[in-house]
Protein backbone atom coordinates (compact mmCIF):
# COMPACT_ATOMS: atom_id res chain seq x y z
CA UNK A 1 0.00 0.00 0.00
CA UNK A 2 1.30 3.30 -1.14
CA UNK A 3 1.31 5.79 1.85
CA UNK A 4 -1.14 9.02 1.57
CA UNK A 5 0.14 11.34 -0.38
CA UNK A 6 -1.06 15.00 -0.89
CA UNK A 7 -2.16 14.27 -4.91
CA UNK A 8 -4.10 11.42 -3.39
CA UNK A 9 -5.57 13.61 -0.40
CA UNK A 10 -6.57 16.40 -3.38
CA UNK A 11 -7.89 13.72 -5.26
CA UNK A 12 -10.14 12.68 -2.47
CA UNK A 13 -11.30 16.24 -1.54
CA UNK A 14 -12.09 16.89 -5.55
CA UNK A 15 -13.64 13.68 -5.78
CA UNK A 16 -15.90 14.16 -2.04
CA UNK A 17 -16.65 17.92 -3.43
CA UNK A 18 -18.38 16.53 -6.82
CA UNK A 19 -20.29 14.35 -5.07
CA UNK A 20 -22.09 16.53 -2.70
CA UNK A 21 -22.68 18.93 -4.71
CA UNK A 22 -24.09 15.95 -7.06
CA UNK A 23 -26.24 15.47 -3.78
CA UNK A 24 -27.48 19.26 -4.26
CA UNK A 25 -28.94 18.39 -8.06
CA UNK A 26 -25.60 19.89 -9.34
CA UNK A 27 -25.05 18.32 -13.06
CA UNK A 28 -22.46 20.52 -14.01
CA UNK A 29 -20.51 18.32 -10.85
CA UNK A 30 -22.54 15.32 -11.41
CA UNK A 31 -20.28 15.56 -15.00
CA UNK A 32 -16.93 15.95 -13.40
CA UNK A 33 -18.03 13.05 -10.98
CA UNK A 34 -18.21 11.01 -14.12
CA UNK A 35 -15.59 12.00 -15.78
CA UNK A 36 -13.00 11.12 -12.43
CA UNK A 37 -15.08 8.11 -11.90
CA UNK A 38 -16.32 6.51 -15.02
CA UNK A 39 -13.58 4.24 -15.76
CA UNK A 40 -13.10 2.86 -12.14
CA UNK A 41 -16.79 1.88 -12.08
CA UNK A 42 -16.88 0.97 -15.31
CA UNK A 43 -14.39 -1.62 -14.57
CA UNK A 44 -16.08 -2.53 -11.50
CA UNK A 45 -19.42 -3.09 -13.92
CA UNK A 46 -16.63 -5.38 -15.99
CA UNK A 47 -16.00 -7.79 -13.31
CA UNK A 48 -19.70 -8.34 -12.48
CA UNK A 49 -21.07 -8.52 -15.70
CA UNK A 50 -17.99 -9.89 -18.09
CA UNK A 51 -20.15 -9.06 -21.14
CA UNK A 52 -19.78 -5.29 -22.28
CA UNK A 53 -23.29 -4.34 -23.09
CA UNK A 54 -24.63 -5.44 -19.94
CA UNK A 55 -21.80 -3.94 -18.38
CA UNK A 56 -22.50 -0.37 -19.86
CA UNK A 57 -25.95 -0.66 -18.73
CA UNK A 58 -24.90 -1.49 -15.44
CA UNK A 59 -22.89 1.64 -15.52
CA UNK A 60 -25.54 3.73 -16.37
CA UNK A 61 -27.98 2.17 -13.79
CA UNK A 62 -24.84 2.60 -11.45
CA UNK A 63 -24.95 6.65 -11.99
CA UNK A 64 -28.44 7.22 -11.73
CA UNK A 65 -28.51 5.57 -8.70
CA UNK A 66 -25.56 7.75 -8.06
CA UNK A 67 -27.37 10.88 -8.78
CA UNK A 68 -30.93 9.86 -7.09
CA UNK A 69 -28.30 8.59 -3.97
CA UNK A 70 -25.80 11.20 -3.49
CA UNK A 71 -27.75 13.65 -1.08
CA UNK A 72 -26.91 10.90 1.69
CA UNK A 73 -23.06 10.45 1.00
CA UNK A 74 -21.60 12.05 4.14
CA UNK A 75 -18.31 12.79 3.61
CA UNK A 76 -17.18 12.47 6.94
CA UNK A 77 -18.03 8.21 7.06
CA UNK A 78 -16.88 6.73 4.11
CA UNK A 79 -14.20 7.85 1.23
CA UNK A 80 -16.36 9.08 -2.03
CA UNK A 81 -14.64 6.08 -4.16
CA UNK A 82 -15.96 3.39 -1.57
CA UNK A 83 -19.23 5.06 -1.74
CA UNK A 84 -19.00 4.70 -5.64
CA UNK A 85 -17.78 1.31 -5.75
CA UNK A 86 -20.40 0.44 -3.21
CA UNK A 87 -23.64 1.92 -4.83
CA UNK A 88 -22.36 0.10 -7.95
CA UNK A 89 -21.71 -3.04 -6.88
CA UNK A 90 -24.93 -3.22 -4.53
CA UNK A 91 -27.17 -1.57 -8.09
CA UNK A 92 -24.99 -4.46 -10.15
CA UNK A 93 -25.83 -7.47 -7.58
CA UNK A 94 -29.74 -6.24 -7.79
CA UNK A 95 -29.58 -6.15 -11.54
CA UNK A 96 -28.07 -9.45 -11.52
CA UNK A 97 -30.28 -10.80 -9.91
CA UNK A 98 -33.79 -9.64 -11.19
CA UNK A 99 -32.43 -10.62 -14.35
CA UNK A 100 -32.04 -14.10 -12.49
CA UNK A 101 -28.70 -14.89 -13.69
CA UNK A 102 -27.09 -14.62 -9.90
CA UNK A 103 -24.46 -17.77 -11.07
CA UNK A 104 -21.84 -19.18 -9.13
CA UNK A 105 -18.12 -18.34 -10.29
CA UNK A 106 -16.08 -21.49 -10.71
CA UNK A 107 -13.52 -21.58 -8.23
CA UNK A 108 -11.16 -20.95 -11.42
CA UNK A 109 -12.67 -17.93 -12.62
CA UNK A 110 -12.92 -16.44 -9.18
CA UNK A 111 -9.35 -17.01 -8.73
CA UNK A 112 -8.80 -14.89 -12.25
CA UNK A 113 -10.55 -12.22 -10.82
CA UNK A 114 -9.15 -12.10 -7.96
CA UNK A 115 -5.70 -11.18 -9.24
CA UNK A 116 -4.16 -8.38 -7.49
CA UNK A 117 -4.28 -5.47 -10.39
CA UNK A 118 -1.26 -2.73 -9.92
CA UNK A 119 -3.00 0.01 -8.59
CA UNK A 120 -1.43 2.67 -9.90
CA UNK A 121 -4.40 5.40 -9.47
CA UNK A 122 -3.48 7.05 -6.53
CA UNK A 123 -7.25 7.68 -5.59
CA UNK A 124 -7.52 3.70 -5.40
CA UNK A 125 -5.99 4.07 -1.81
CA UNK A 126 -9.23 4.71 -0.60
CA UNK A 127 -9.48 0.89 -1.12
CA UNK A 128 -6.79 0.86 1.61
CA UNK A 129 -5.82 -2.91 1.75
CA UNK A 130 -6.36 -4.29 -1.09
CA UNK A 131 -3.51 -6.46 -1.16
CA UNK A 132 -4.00 -7.39 2.30
CA UNK A 133 -7.52 -8.60 1.12
CA UNK A 134 -6.29 -10.87 -1.61
CA UNK A 135 -3.40 -12.09 0.90
CA UNK A 136 -6.10 -13.10 3.33
CA UNK A 137 -8.42 -14.57 0.39
CA UNK A 138 -5.37 -16.85 -0.01
CA UNK A 139 -5.25 -18.63 3.10
CA UNK A 140 -9.16 -19.46 3.03
CA UNK A 141 -9.59 -23.05 1.45
CA UNK A 142 -9.96 -22.41 -2.15
CA UNK A 143 -13.63 -23.54 -2.20
CA UNK A 144 -14.55 -20.97 0.77
CA UNK A 145 -12.85 -18.23 -1.05
CA UNK A 146 -14.35 -19.02 -4.36
CA UNK A 147 -17.95 -18.96 -2.14
CA UNK A 148 -17.13 -15.56 -1.21
CA UNK A 149 -16.46 -14.20 -4.24
CA UNK A 150 -18.97 -15.44 -6.46
CA UNK A 151 -21.59 -14.05 -3.17
CA UNK A 152 -19.88 -10.78 -3.79
CA UNK A 153 -19.18 -10.70 -7.07
CA UNK A 154 -21.86 -12.27 -9.03
CA UNK A 155 -24.70 -12.19 -6.24
CA UNK A 156 -24.83 -15.82 -5.02
CA UNK A 157 -26.77 -16.70 -2.29
CA UNK A 158 -26.55 -19.65 -0.07
CA UNK A 159 -29.19 -21.36 -1.77
CA UNK A 160 -27.59 -20.91 -5.22
CA UNK A 161 -24.41 -22.35 -3.59
CA UNK A 162 -26.04 -25.21 -1.95
CA UNK A 163 -27.82 -26.23 -5.16
CA UNK A 164 -24.37 -25.91 -7.16
CA UNK A 165 -22.19 -27.54 -4.97
CA UNK A 166 -24.65 -29.98 -4.50
CA UNK A 167 -24.32 -30.00 -0.59
CA UNK A 168 -26.67 -28.94 2.03
CA UNK A 169 -27.35 -25.79 2.79
CA UNK A 170 -26.12 -25.84 6.44
CA UNK A 171 -23.00 -27.67 4.96
CA UNK A 172 -22.38 -24.35 2.98
CA UNK A 173 -23.84 -22.18 5.49
CA UNK A 174 -21.01 -22.90 8.08
CA UNK A 175 -18.32 -22.90 5.87
CA UNK A 176 -18.69 -19.95 4.71
CA UNK A 177 -19.59 -18.68 8.54
CA UNK A 178 -15.66 -20.11 9.54
CA UNK A 179 -14.50 -18.52 6.53
CA UNK A 180 -15.94 -14.92 7.27
CA UNK A 181 -14.74 -14.72 10.99
CA UNK A 182 -11.03 -16.70 9.38
CA UNK A 183 -10.98 -13.57 6.95
CA UNK A 184 -11.58 -11.18 9.17
CA UNK A 185 -9.16 -12.17 11.90
CA UNK A 186 -6.32 -12.06 8.89
CA UNK A 187 -7.00 -9.06 8.34
CA UNK A 188 -6.56 -7.44 11.54
CA UNK A 189 -10.78 -6.91 12.96
CA UNK A 190 -11.11 -6.72 15.93
CA UNK A 191 -12.12 -9.81 17.96
CA UNK A 192 -14.83 -10.53 20.17
CA UNK A 193 -14.55 -8.24 23.40
CA UNK A 194 -12.27 -5.83 21.80
CA UNK A 195 -14.10 -2.93 20.64
CA UNK B 1 -23.52 -0.87 22.84
CA UNK B 2 -23.93 -4.60 23.52
CA UNK B 3 -20.88 -6.21 21.82
CA UNK B 4 -21.34 -8.18 19.33
CA UNK B 5 -20.69 -12.12 19.06
CA UNK B 6 -18.88 -14.23 16.52
CA UNK B 7 -22.51 -15.37 15.27
CA UNK B 8 -23.24 -11.34 15.16
CA UNK B 9 -19.66 -10.81 13.21
CA UNK B 10 -20.59 -13.75 10.68
CA UNK B 11 -23.92 -12.29 10.25
CA UNK B 12 -22.91 -9.22 9.35
CA UNK B 13 -20.82 -10.54 6.90
CA UNK B 14 -23.15 -12.81 5.71
CA UNK B 15 -25.44 -9.91 5.15
CA UNK B 16 -22.58 -7.57 3.19
CA UNK B 17 -21.84 -10.38 0.98
CA UNK B 18 -25.82 -11.43 0.20
CA UNK B 19 -25.58 -14.54 1.30
CA UNK B 20 -28.80 -14.63 2.97
CA UNK B 21 -32.46 -15.06 1.59
CA UNK B 22 -35.56 -12.47 1.82
CA UNK B 23 -36.28 -13.33 4.89
CA UNK B 24 -32.65 -13.52 6.46
CA UNK B 25 -31.68 -10.63 4.56
CA UNK B 26 -34.76 -8.48 5.50
CA UNK B 27 -34.22 -9.23 9.65
CA UNK B 28 -30.56 -8.00 8.95
CA UNK B 29 -31.94 -5.18 7.64
CA UNK B 30 -34.03 -4.45 9.98
CA UNK B 31 -30.98 -5.23 13.05
CA UNK B 32 -28.84 -2.02 11.12
CA UNK B 33 -31.66 0.05 11.77
CA UNK B 34 -31.65 -0.32 15.40
CA UNK B 35 -28.26 -1.47 16.44
CA UNK B 36 -25.38 0.75 15.71
CA UNK B 37 -22.65 -1.74 16.42
CA UNK B 38 -24.32 -4.32 14.26
CA UNK B 39 -24.67 -1.40 11.48
CA UNK B 40 -20.86 -0.85 11.86
CA UNK B 41 -19.77 -4.51 11.72
CA UNK B 42 -21.61 -4.56 8.20
CA UNK B 43 -19.77 -1.07 6.70
CA UNK B 44 -16.92 -2.86 7.87
CA UNK B 45 -17.31 -5.62 6.05
CA UNK B 46 -18.63 -3.73 3.40
CA UNK B 47 -15.21 -1.84 3.35
CA UNK B 48 -13.51 -4.77 3.88
CA UNK B 49 -15.00 -6.54 0.99
CA UNK B 50 -15.02 -3.82 -1.26
CA UNK B 51 -11.09 -4.45 -2.60
CA UNK B 52 -12.05 -7.47 -4.18
CA UNK B 53 -13.63 -5.26 -7.22
CA UNK B 54 -10.84 -3.21 -7.63
CA UNK B 55 -8.85 -3.87 -11.22
CA UNK B 56 -7.89 -2.65 -14.21
CA UNK B 57 -10.28 0.95 -15.24
CA UNK B 58 -11.68 0.89 -18.85
CA UNK B 59 -13.28 4.11 -20.44
CA UNK B 60 -16.77 3.87 -21.05
CA UNK B 61 -17.85 4.72 -24.14
CA UNK B 62 -19.87 8.08 -24.61
CA UNK B 63 -23.16 6.74 -25.30
CA UNK B 64 -23.04 5.32 -21.59
CA UNK B 65 -23.28 8.94 -20.12
CA UNK B 66 -25.62 9.94 -23.47
CA UNK B 67 -27.78 7.69 -21.72
CA UNK B 68 -27.40 8.98 -17.98
CA UNK B 69 -28.48 12.23 -19.08
CA UNK B 70 -31.38 10.88 -21.09
CA UNK B 71 -32.63 9.51 -17.80
CA UNK B 72 -32.33 12.51 -15.69
CA UNK B 73 -35.52 15.16 -14.73
CA UNK B 74 -34.20 18.29 -16.76
CA UNK B 75 -32.09 20.76 -14.97
CA UNK B 76 -33.78 23.90 -13.71
CA UNK B 77 -32.46 26.91 -11.55
CA UNK B 78 -34.70 26.15 -8.82
CA UNK B 79 -33.99 22.46 -8.50
CA UNK B 80 -30.45 23.25 -6.88
CA UNK B 81 -30.16 22.55 -3.59
CA UNK B 82 -33.95 21.81 -2.97
CA UNK B 83 -33.58 18.93 -4.85
CA UNK B 84 -33.48 15.98 -1.54
CA UNK B 85 -36.96 18.30 -0.58
CA UNK B 86 -38.15 18.19 -3.19
CA UNK B 87 -37.68 14.21 -3.98
CA UNK B 88 -39.18 14.14 -0.11
CA UNK B 89 -42.32 15.54 -0.85
CA UNK B 90 -43.09 13.61 -4.37
CA UNK B 91 -41.90 10.38 -2.33
CA UNK B 92 -44.44 11.27 0.29
CA UNK B 93 -47.09 11.85 -2.43
CA UNK B 94 -46.59 8.22 -3.46
CA UNK B 95 -47.26 6.98 -0.08
CA UNK B 96 -50.34 8.50 0.27
CA UNK B 97 -53.72 6.76 -0.60
CA UNK B 98 -54.78 6.48 -4.54
CA UNK B 99 -57.32 9.30 -4.47
CA UNK B 100 -54.99 11.76 -2.98
CA UNK B 101 -52.05 11.30 -4.71
CA UNK B 102 -53.99 11.80 -8.06
CA UNK B 103 -56.03 14.89 -6.33
CA UNK B 104 -52.39 16.10 -5.30
CA UNK B 105 -51.26 16.02 -8.77
CA UNK B 106 -54.08 16.98 -10.89
CA UNK B 107 -55.21 20.12 -8.51
CA UNK B 108 -53.00 21.02 -5.94
CA UNK B 109 -49.20 22.00 -7.48
CA UNK B 110 -48.66 25.04 -7.89
CA UNK B 111 -50.13 26.80 -10.99
CA UNK B 112 -46.91 27.74 -13.85
CA UNK B 113 -47.51 30.64 -14.92
CA UNK B 114 -50.70 31.06 -17.53
CA UNK B 115 -49.67 29.89 -20.59
CA UNK B 116 -52.00 27.65 -22.68
CA UNK B 117 -49.46 26.22 -24.97
CA UNK B 118 -47.39 24.76 -21.93
CA UNK B 119 -50.31 23.64 -19.92
CA UNK B 120 -49.50 20.68 -18.30
CA UNK B 121 -50.33 17.30 -19.08
CA UNK B 122 -51.89 14.20 -16.82
CA UNK B 123 -52.62 11.03 -17.85
CA UNK B 124 -54.02 8.35 -15.33
CA UNK B 125 -53.31 4.82 -16.13
CA UNK B 126 -54.99 1.70 -15.27
CA UNK B 127 -56.69 -1.24 -16.43
CA UNK B 128 -59.84 -3.20 -16.84
CA UNK B 129 -59.00 -5.80 -14.20
CA UNK B 130 -57.75 -2.63 -12.02
CA UNK B 131 -54.63 -4.47 -10.83
CA UNK B 132 -51.91 -1.46 -11.71
CA UNK B 133 -52.62 1.81 -12.23
CA UNK B 134 -50.43 4.59 -11.88
CA UNK B 135 -50.59 8.93 -12.88
CA UNK B 136 -48.51 10.81 -14.78
CA UNK B 137 -47.98 14.61 -15.14
CA UNK B 138 -46.00 15.88 -18.08
CA UNK B 139 -44.65 19.41 -18.54
CA UNK B 140 -44.62 19.92 -22.20
CA UNK B 141 -42.39 22.81 -21.43
CA UNK B 142 -39.66 20.87 -19.98
CA UNK B 143 -39.98 17.52 -21.08
CA UNK B 144 -40.62 16.85 -17.28
CA UNK B 145 -42.89 13.75 -16.32
CA UNK B 146 -43.78 12.53 -13.51
CA UNK B 147 -45.05 8.64 -12.88
CA UNK B 148 -46.63 7.78 -9.45
CA UNK B 149 -47.81 4.64 -8.92
CA UNK B 150 -50.68 3.58 -6.94
CA UNK B 151 -50.61 -0.15 -7.89
CA UNK B 152 -47.63 -1.53 -9.90
CA UNK B 153 -46.05 -4.71 -9.87
CA UNK B 154 -44.17 -6.31 -12.44
CA UNK B 155 -42.65 -9.02 -10.52
CA UNK B 156 -39.13 -9.69 -11.35
CA UNK B 157 -39.86 -7.37 -14.50
CA UNK B 158 -39.64 -3.98 -15.07
CA UNK B 159 -43.00 -1.49 -15.97
CA UNK B 160 -41.90 0.59 -19.02
CA UNK B 161 -43.80 3.16 -20.45
CA UNK B 162 -44.78 3.44 -23.91
CA UNK B 163 -46.34 6.17 -25.71
CA UNK B 164 -48.76 5.24 -28.54
CA UNK B 165 -49.66 8.29 -30.82
CA UNK B 166 -52.25 8.66 -33.64
CA UNK B 167 -50.47 5.96 -35.69
CA UNK B 168 -50.84 3.36 -32.75
CA UNK B 169 -47.34 2.68 -32.66
CA UNK B 170 -45.86 2.32 -29.10
CA UNK B 171 -42.46 4.29 -28.56
CA UNK B 172 -40.47 3.10 -25.21
CA UNK B 173 -40.03 6.08 -22.67
CA UNK B 174 -38.18 4.15 -20.14
CA UNK B 175 -39.02 2.24 -16.70
CA UNK B 176 -41.16 3.49 -14.09
CA UNK B 177 -40.19 2.21 -10.38
CA UNK B 178 -43.46 0.28 -9.07
CA UNK B 179 -42.79 1.27 -5.33
CA UNK B 180 -41.96 5.00 -5.87
CA UNK B 181 -42.16 8.26 -8.03
CA UNK B 182 -40.23 8.16 -11.36
CA UNK B 183 -39.25 11.87 -12.72
CA UNK B 184 -38.38 11.49 -16.30
CA UNK B 185 -36.90 13.50 -18.86
CA UNK B 186 -38.95 12.95 -22.03
CA UNK B 187 -36.28 12.42 -25.24
CA UNK B 188 -36.64 15.74 -27.32
CA UNK B 189 -37.38 13.90 -29.68
CA UNK B 190 -40.50 11.89 -28.08
CA UNK B 191 -41.75 15.29 -27.14
CA UNK B 192 -43.80 15.50 -30.45
CA UNK B 193 -45.52 12.53 -29.27
CA UNK B 194 -46.62 13.61 -25.93
CA UNK B 195 -49.99 15.36 -26.63
CA UNK B 196 -53.80 15.37 -25.87
CA UNK B 197 -55.39 12.03 -26.95
CA UNK B 198 -52.30 10.24 -27.21
CA UNK B 199 -51.94 6.50 -25.28
CA UNK B 200 -49.54 6.14 -22.32
CA UNK B 201 -49.29 2.71 -21.66
CA UNK B 202 -47.03 -0.18 -19.09
CA UNK B 203 -45.93 -3.51 -20.30
CA UNK B 204 -43.80 -5.48 -17.86
CA UNK B 205 -40.41 -5.77 -19.71
CA UNK B 206 -37.28 -7.75 -19.00
CA UNK B 207 -34.14 -5.62 -17.35
CA UNK B 208 -33.04 -3.49 -19.82
CA UNK B 209 -35.84 -2.66 -21.20
CA UNK B 210 -38.10 -3.82 -24.36
CA UNK B 211 -35.38 -6.08 -26.05
CA UNK B 212 -34.80 -4.35 -29.81
CA UNK B 213 -37.72 -1.32 -28.85
CA UNK B 214 -40.81 -3.92 -29.27
CA UNK B 215 -43.04 -4.54 -26.37
CA UNK B 216 -42.93 -8.17 -25.08
CA UNK B 217 -45.37 -8.21 -22.55
CA UNK B 218 -49.12 -7.35 -22.56
CA UNK B 219 -50.30 -3.92 -21.50
CA UNK B 220 -50.97 -4.33 -17.85
CA UNK B 221 -52.25 -0.16 -17.39
CA UNK B 222 -53.12 2.21 -20.17
CA UNK B 223 -54.78 5.75 -20.34
CA UNK B 224 -55.33 9.01 -22.17
CA UNK B 225 -52.77 11.99 -21.86
CA UNK B 226 -54.99 14.96 -21.31
CA UNK B 227 -54.76 18.41 -20.45
CA UNK B 228 -55.41 19.60 -16.72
Amino acid sequence: MQPPSPIADAARARLADALLRTGKGDRGAFETLYKLTSAKLFGVCLRIFPERPDAEEALQDAYLTIWNKAATFESGRASPVSWLVAVTRNRAIDRVRSLGTARYVPVEEASKIADPAPLADAQMQAYGEDRALHGCIETLDARDAGFIRAAFMAGATYADLAAHEAVPLGTVKSRIRRALLKLRECLGGKGVGAQ
Amino acid sequence: MTELTQDDIALAGEYALGLLDTAGAAGAAARVTVDAGFAGEVAAWHARLLPMLGGADEAAPARVWQGITANLPIASAQDTGTRGLRFWQLTSFASSAAASVLAALLFLQPAPAADVQNAPLVAALGSDSGTASLTARYDSKTGDMLLTPVSLHTGKLFAELWIIPADGKARSLGIVAGDHATQMFVPADMRRYMEQGATLAITPEPAGGAPGGKATGPVIASGKILPV
